[in-house]
């Protein structure tokens, strides 16, 4: 097992990481950005590492920084978290050549799968049920057109870079195709630096459903339930749980069956989530692999009982899984609300000091997070500042414990999300359990 | 050990900005710093120059060099060498000095990058400067070692060297104070 870890994070998923190490008698090194050095994940680290001033591309980016704060302080090994340096292969090459073990997927495993179109293609040839799309990238609007023709409308135009709704226009008609295809390809080029896109059959009412795989160095390979994340603003989750209401036993196993065999298809290693769209008729269709840990995870811990994180840390050291898919075992009924510091209704982002700040408590309440009375919720990263994650023995009590949360959860001198969680919570569709990824836009245009 | 000499500009900053401490210990043996592959790498600029090229890699025993043009031909070249045994390359570009001025007139020169901090060019040479020098404007004030790489941080400023904030061999974070240096002495 390795005697030094560097999480090269911050806000919750630091913390978490320096947990998870903790509890494994592994030394931590935090490492900030010079507007983050009072944070709670530099102060609970057993040492940390200022990389660079407050924009990401020169703190925690800053690749030659951050492998130079592993160097100094001995780290052995180094976790990304998620975003950041989390999917960039070329970080995970440079620290397997200098011998800092990346705790996550290999270099080539992020290379594959970061790559949408060649995801798909790998997805493909595995006989992989994959969404009704273009076969590779759309070199023209010639392309495009005959792609949507064949596939039928109405299509999503996708970048192959890409990731949280950038690059990504919905096509109802053909005479918009021509339109949406070139604002989706500078969209592309500007945010990813490659106008490359695909498109695939678009859904009415789709549920964005994932499924949580772990494969040790060896290639042993167990899935561990599936997460609904239907609830979504723009491509952005907001509200997770698990297991799904939508998912029996005989589709988790059918959908846990595919998850394995698509990461198996890359010689997968460490922790992963396989995304699936699934339509109203149980068909589910693979639209990507996140090769990282996923802000949702603990919903995922919160039902099988296992620590993903440190699972994570004792695959990356070259242990087994210790357990088998047979003793998985699902058990309750698991949420998560994400608090972002954003206007609740507008979701403009409301960076500034937090005046008060009481978390909920209580059986069955978790929440991650870096907050306190007094924090300075800074504008240069992401606007998450708290997880707040309730378990159940059903969904019924795991829900009425999220609303007795967040009624609890008390965040003074910044907006934030809580309030549309409450309204979420008390939703008649949404309690019953019927939501696609349409639900939140209808929640909201409901009320303006 | 391969080692690469290259020049970083040092930033500095208010004497009053607040600096996290940091417990950071070094582990590995301290070689010294040395630099015997300038030679070696100007023939890769010249090649790169000569045949016009956007991108060069050089990939042999352990060492990589990767030299790559930062737009059309003509402009300036961004060298970036690295050790493959010691990871990517440093960031010159974003390390571009920042003075500011102070209320009681002294600069701090802060580290620009993590690294080793290091007084002097080998274990047995002179340091660089000693406190109640006047430094130049360029001058070579100390090293950082980052990935096996050798940065000098040169003074941004004229002045006399007040005080010497950071021990040589022990590590250095980004923004921690190196120097501290009177600007109004200046012989």
């Amino acid at each position: 097992m390795f005697k030094k870890v560097l999480i090269a994070n911050r806000g919750e998923i630091a913390l978490r990481v320096i947990r998870a190490c903790k509890e494994l008698g592994i030394a931590t090194v935090a490492i900030h950005s010079d507007v983050d050095a009072n944070s709670l994940h530099v102060r609970l680290a057993d040492e940390h590492v200022c990389v660079g001033p407050a924009e990401d591309g020169l703190s925690y980016r800053n690749i030659p920084n951050v492998l130079s704060a592993a160097e100094v302080t001995g780290a052995e090994a180094i976790h990304p978290g998620y975003g950041f340096l989390s999917e960039n292969a070329h970080f995970a090459e440079v620290c397997e050549s200098i011998g800092v073990k990346f705790i996550g997927p290999t270099s080539e495993n992020i290379a594959a799968l970061g790559d949408k179109a060649r995801a798909r293609e790998i997805m493909i040839r595995r006989n992989i049920p994959v969404l009704p799309g273009s076969p590779g990238e759309l070199h023209s609007e010639g392309d495009a057109l005959e792609a949507a023709r064949k596939i039928g409308f109405p299509v999503i135009i996708k970048a192959t870079a890409g990731g949280g709704g950038r690059g990504m226009r919905v096509v109802n008609k053909e005479d918009e195709l021509v339109r949406a295809f070139q604002a989706a390809q500078t969209e592309a080029k500007s945010t990813f630096g490659n106008e490359a896109v695909y498109l695939e059959r678009y859904f009415i009412e789709p549920r964005h459903i994932e499924v949580q795989v772990l494969a040790d160095e060896r290639g042993r390979t167990v899935y561990l339930g599936e997460r609904d994340c239907s609830i979504q603003r723009r491509y952005q989750k907001l509200v997770e749980e698990t297991p799904s209401p939508a998912v029996d036993e005989k589709l988790r196993r059918e959908m846990g069956r595919v998850a394995v065999e698509a990461v198996k298809a890359v010689h997968y290693r460490n922790a992963g989530t396989v995304e699936f769209l699934l339509d109203k008729d149980q068909n589910f269709f693979f639209m990507e692999v996140n090769a990282r840990i996923q802000v949702e995870h603990p919903i995922t811990e919160m039902i099988t009982g296992i620590d993903l994180i440190k699972e994570q840390i004792r695959i990356a050291a070259g242990m087994p899984l210790a357990f088998r898919q047979q003793d998985i075992k699902l058990s309750g009924h698991s949420f998560e609300c994400r608090i972002n510091a954003e206007d609740p209704e507008k979701f403009t982002p409301c960076p500034g000091l937090i005046t008060r700040y009481r978390p909920p408590g209580g059986i069955g309440v978790r929440v991650d997070s870096v907050m306190e009375s007094n924090s300075m919720v800074v504008p240069h990263y992401d606007s998450m500042i708290a997880k707040l994650i309730t378990y159940g023995q059903n969904r019924e009590e795991s829900m009425a414990r999220m609303r007795r949360a967040l009624d609890e959860f008390v965040i003074e001198g910044i907006k934030t999300t809580i309030p549309l969680h409450r309204r979420i919570f008390v939703d008649s569709e949404f309690t019953k359990g019927r939501v696609s990824t349409t639900f939140l836009d209808r929640l909201l245009a409901n009320v303006s | 050990m391969k080692k690469v000499k290259r020049s970083v500009r040092a930033r500095s900053s208010s004497v009053e900005e607040p600096i996290a401490s940091n417990r950071a210990r070094p582990t590995k043996n301290d070689t010294g710093p040395m630099g015997e592959h300038s030679q070696f790498i100007q023939s890769f600029i010249d090649l790169l120059k000569q045949h016009n090229l956007a991108e060069l890699e050089f990939e042999r025993e352990g060492f990589r060099i990767r030299l790559k043009r930062e737009s059309a031909a003509g402009s300036p070249l961004v060298a970036k060498s690295e050790n493959t045994a010691g990871g990517g390359p440093a960031q010159a570009d974003s390390q571009a000095a920042a003075i500011s001025e102070q209320t009681n007139g002294m600069v701090t020169i802060t580290s620009p990058i993590v690294g080793t901090f290091y007084r002097s060019p080998s274990p047995d040479a002179d340091a660089y400067v000693e406190e109640g020098d006047v430094v130049k404007k360029g001058q070579v004030l100390c090293i950082v070692e980052a990935m096996k790489l050798m940065n000098e941080i040169e003074s941004e400023v004229i002045g006399r060297v007040v005080k010497i904030l950071a021990e040589s061999t022990k590590p250095v974070e980004y923004g921690q104070p190196l120097f501290l240096i009177d600007p109004s002495q200046t012989g």
